[in-house]
């Protein structure tokens, strides 16, 4: 497959950069060259940054008249070969999820990053919340599958966010980074390392863009201008992109395949991290900034000697499924807090047999240690 | 987690509270400090009580916001009002300005009176550099960055034409800070 090591465009060093900075910079790293958005809070320093930076490095940055058309002219870039990204907040998210859906079903890599703010609708605008994990896995209609990561720092901003390209390129799917305000405006020390590995599509001259014969994986990739024959298309198609929305067989294959080459993957896309979990009898399990807040917390009661663990999720979707498992037969009880009501804490339930205890907080705040701390301590 | 100190600075949208928590994170960084910084956003960052939290780390910080404050500093009396309970008992600091800030009677948090307003106005002739004489006498009595460090922050991140203004400002406020530790 087609990685290479390239060096940072960036000078090797420290910096002190907003997570929303860190992203674009981590996405101008990855050899994104194309953005197209709509400014929304809390995600704007992004898009302001990338307007700058596209500059600089001869990309290109438009600003669209809505995020349906940014969502649109990304994916029509992707396919004139561009590595191509926007960035929104859940209002532009849920406008999106309809190009999400071609995006998946065309098998076109994009990056879309997700500065989640308090919901539903218009709610919050400026306030911090964590409702639209769902909607990135099931926002669009039909069954597909997407790429999710959370990051819970600056620095994850910048790495995820370049891991997120790379996941794009080499599965060709759409790929979401799932921030919240407090991890986009948190302004943190980050490090940028002087080589990074980068993920380029797949070529092959006359392949079928759209399907292998025998294998559940990812064709390769031709872009318009190329000399390939090329045609995409929302509706079922075949392995050359002809509509065939008749045939039963290609329908099943297609729509089997688009799934199977991100599920027959999964353990090599899924990162978690464990905290203490080799003695642990309760765990929390988190991820987003609320990570920061369990790790704190589990930090402090593993001080007092109490046996308390942490799994983080650094990735959503495809669900982390095996990690949760193993951490679900360890301990007795699992804690999930999160700002929503229970998005993920549905998820960790389909997958083990203790009690799963969710901590909700939707009121536009971060969770406090505080809030955690007492809600372990009842347990 | 050794060595962790957190600075809250405060006072109206305007005064310039968020870029003087930039430039003491920026700072902190060129020191090799591992540093989070948060502060007000939207609506409240623009004219209405307005903060700008720093914790510094030798090792990476786990909760990135600010716990309890080491250092207030308190640049309106609404600001003062709502964080000076807030701050370390033992250990903690809080800068303010007579002119401007009545203290609360009965607080046991060491309290140092800085007369910013007075040097802003008088010294450098702009009310608007009064967030930068702060930093200038909370470094000079506390150390907690390098002068070399703020001065690069300041040319980093301020712009030329308000860069001379700034550094005077730096100077100002560190000769303060040297007049109140004697």
């Amino acid at each position: 497959m087609p990685s290479r090591w390239a060096k940072s465009p960036f000078p090797k060093g420290r910096y002190y950069f907003s997570g929303n900075e860190a992203a674009a910079e981590g996405a101008i790293a990855a050899g994104c060259r194309f953005y197209s958005g709509y400014p929304i809070t809390p995600s704007s320093e992004l898009m302001e940054r990338m307007a700058v930076r596209l500059r600089k490095v001869g990309g290109i940055f438009i600003q669209m008249e809505d995020e349906i058309a940014s969502i649109c002219a990304v994916l029509g870039a992707s396919w004139a070969g561009a590595k191509a990204m926007t960035a929104t907040s859940g209002p532009g998210f849920s406008l999106m999820q309809e190009g999400i859906g071609y995006a998946a079903f065309t098998e076109t890599p994009c990056v879309i990053v997700d500065v989640q703010r308090a919901g539903p609708c218009t709610g919050q605008a400026t306030k911090v919340g964590s409702g639209d994990i769902l909607q990135a896995r099931y926002g669009s209609h039909g069954d597909y599958q997407v790429i999710a990561l959370s990051p819970w720092s600056s620095q994850e901003m910048y790495d995820l966010t370049l891991r997120a390209f790379n996941l794009s390129e080499q599965y060709r799917v759409p790929v979401m980074v799932m921030a919240d305000e407090a991890v986009g405006h948190l302004r943190e020390t980050i490090e940028v390392a002087p080589r990074i590995e980068v993920w380029d599509r797949k070529k092959e001259k006359g392949a079928a863009p759209f399907d292998i014969e025998g294998q559940d994986s990812v064709p390769p990739m031709p872009s318009f201008g190329e000399g390939e024959r090329l045609s995409v298309t929302g509706s079922t198609h075949d392995g050359y992109g002809f509509r065939k929305t008749d045939d039963p067989e290609i329908q099943a294959r297609l729509v089997g395949r688009i799934n199977r080459k991100i599920l027959d993957h999964k353990r090599s896309i899924i990162e978690t991290e464990s905290h203490f979990m080799e003695e642990a009898e309760i765990a929390v399990i988190a991820y987003g900034f609320t990570a920061r807040t369990g790790l704190f917390v589990v930090n402090r009661l593993r001080k007092e000697g109490k046996n308390v663990g942490m799994l983080r999720l650094k990735t959503l979707w495809p669900f982390p499924d095996e990690a949760v498992a193993e951490a679900g037969r360890k301990v007795k009880k699992i804690m999930v807090p999160e700002m929503n009501l229970g998005q993920v804490a549905g998820e960790v339930k389909k997958y083990v047999p203790c009690d799963v205890i969710s901590l909700s907080q939707t009121n536009g705040e971060v969770i406090g240690p505080e809030k955690i701390l007492e809600t372990l301590k009842k347990i | 987690m050794i060595g962790i100190m957190q600075v809250r600075l405060s006072g109206f949208g305007g005064q310039g509270v968020v870029l003087a928590g930039l430039l003491l994170g920026q700072a902190g960084v060129f020191d090799g400090k591992y540093i989070s910084g948060s502060n007000s956003y939207g609506a409240q960052a623009r004219g209405s009580g307005c903060k700008s939290e720093v914790v510094f780390s030798d090792s990476p910080v786990d909760f990135p916001h600010l716990t309890t404050a080491d250092i207030l500093i308190a640049m309106s009396q609404g600001a003062y009002d709502i964080y000076c309970t807030d701050v370390r008992e033992e250990s903690g600091l809080i800068l303010y300005d007579q002119a401007v800030v009545t203290p609360r009677e009965g607080l046991t948090v060491k309290h140092i009176d800085l007369p910013v307003t007075e040097v802003s106005v008088r010294r450098l002739k702009s009310k608007q550099a009064a967030n930068i004489v702060y930093l200038g006498a909370l470094i000079e009595s506390t150390r907690i960055v390098t002068t070399g460090s703020i001065r690069k922050a300041i040319t980093m991140h301020v712009g030329e034409r308000f860069r001379s203004l700034n550094l005077k400002a730096l100077r100002a406020g560190m000769d303060l800070g040297r007049k109140v530790h004697g």
